[in-house]
């Protein structure tokens, strides 16, 4: 039923003038696609200086609160961007990601990872600032920096999956991936 | 008195040492000559070296290769624009730019390193193909140019002595060009995917 | 600059080499800059980064 929705919706979308011209365009599409990757530099940049400082990896002389709230800025700025050059991106190939197994799965991620910046906030305004001078950070907040690395790994490695075509509706006859991925066309037919 | 100008001013000799070895290389023709020599390198690289086997037979190692080169280029860009973000005065004004300056410079080093390792397994598996694309050779050269320009430059200038002793200036113009080297390392490598 | 006010070597190096770097990938935007408007009107008759939705 949702993926039938979704199909829909990414039907209506490709339909469009504007998400075809995206496509057609001389360099429109790649350079949206080069403005996503690159803005990883400041996203992600950001984000794994904070958790490695969190892991005592770089700057332990830095207290860990000022590099997280230095960083907070150029981090939000770049995740604004990667989110409006993505949501550009589904616009512009609407089909073809949304029946992609890989761009499913990493909106998963990317909402793991949300809830995980969360509860790493929170633990961070709540604790009493007492080891912020400490080189490492308390274990609950070095658990968060962890999980909020390999959530983003997993988050980067799954987008440059997606314009790879091993699992595409047309390439597969696995019930379970055709499922997971709403290929409703395939499923359908078989 | 040749021997002591030149251990007195080795670093400025060598950056003029290199300059006039481009200029040569241009003017005596000596790209266009090697050029056609490097190809069989580059096929070797795709088609006999196991990188290129491995890169052409497992997509899916190859992609997962690529992501561990965005990665470390995001870590890289990460430390960069940190760094020189707070040279330029823009972001850490109360960290010491001089803190940031050593700070960072370990995780910049393993980023590279692990860059260039991923990048030439990627380049392998697309041997014969980059070979002819000109951005792919100003990405070999702007990094060339970016290494040499932060480790043998950048960071001894910025390590030998408190900042304010340096001409603010100079300081500027060390971060904007950091900067917009390794945007350009970085954008022309994402090219290499379009050309 | 040193104690005794005089450049020292890692400066002018450091100066001199920023300078010429700058000046060269400014040199390569420039031109890549210039052909990729070019290439741009030369596919749609006018500086335009897409298609025209009226004639697409």
């Amino acid at each position: 039923m949702i993926n039938e929705l979704l199909l829909q919706f990414a039907q209506w979308m490709e339909a469009q003038e504007y998400s075809q011209m995206l496509v057609a365009g001389y360099y429109s599409y790649s350079w949206l696609e080069a403005t996503h990757v690159l803005t990883l530099m400041v996203s992600i940049g950001s984000l794994f200086i904070i958790d490695l400082r969190m892991l005592g990896l770089i700057m332990p002389d830095v207290s860990a609160s000022t590099i997280a709230a230095r960083l907070h800025k150029p981090m939000i700025i770049g995740f604004a961007i990667m989110f409006a050059t993505g949501a550009l991106l589904v616009y512009a190939k609407p089909v073809e990601t949304i029946q992609s197994l890989w761009f499913r799965i990493k909106m998963f991620l990317l909402l793991l990872a949300f809830i995980n910046a969360l509860i790493f906030n929170a633990r961070l305004k709540a604790a009493d600032g007492s080891w912020d001078m400490d080189p490492v950070a308390p274990k609950a907040i070095r658990i968060g920096a962890m999980i909020s690395l390999t959530l983003w790994c997993g988050v980067v490695t799954l987008g440059r999956y997606i314009p790879y075509d091993w699992v595409d509706c047309t390439n597969t006859n696995n019930t379970t991936i055709l499922w997971a991925a709403g290929c409703v066309e395939q499923l359908n037919a078989l | 008195m040749l021997g002591s100008l030149f251990s007195q001013y080795a670093r400025t000799l060598l950056v003029a040492a290199a300059l006039l070895f481009i200029v040569l290389v241009e003017a005596l023709g000596m790209r266009e000559a090697v050029y056609p020599s490097l190809l069989p390198f580059f096929t070797w690289m795709r088609e006999s070296s196991w990188l290129g086997v491995i890169g052409t037979t497992y997509g899916s190692i190859y992609a997962t290769v690529e992501a561990v080169h965005l990665l470390s280029m995001a870590v890289l860009g990460g430390t960069v624009l940190a760094t020189d973000l707070r040279l330029l005065g823009v972001i850490f004004k109360d960290v010491p730019s001089e803190t940031l300056v050593t700070g960072t410079y370990k995780c910049f080093k393993i980023a590279l390193l692990m860059a260039i390792l991923t990048g030439i397994f990627c380049a392998a598996g697309v041997g014969d193909k980059v070979y002819y694309m000109q951005v792919f050779w100003v990405k070999m050269l702007a990094l060339l140019a970016a290494s040499c320009f932060m480790l043998f430059i950048k960071q001894p200038l910025l390590t030998s002595r408190p900042h304010i002793e340096i001409n603010p200036w100079s300081i500027r113009l060390l971060a904007i060009t950091s900067i917009l080297i390794w945007f350009t390392v970085a954008a022309a490598g994402r090219w290499i995917g379009f050309s | 600059m040193n104690e005794n006010g005089k450049l020292d070597d890692k400066t002018i190096a450091a100066v001199s080499s920023a300078a010429i770097i700058l000046g060269a990938l400014i040199y390569y935007w420039i031109g890549e800059g210039q052909s990729t408007v070019e290439l741009l009107e030369l596919a749609y008759g006018s500086l335009k980064f897409f298609n025209n939705p009226l004639v697409f």
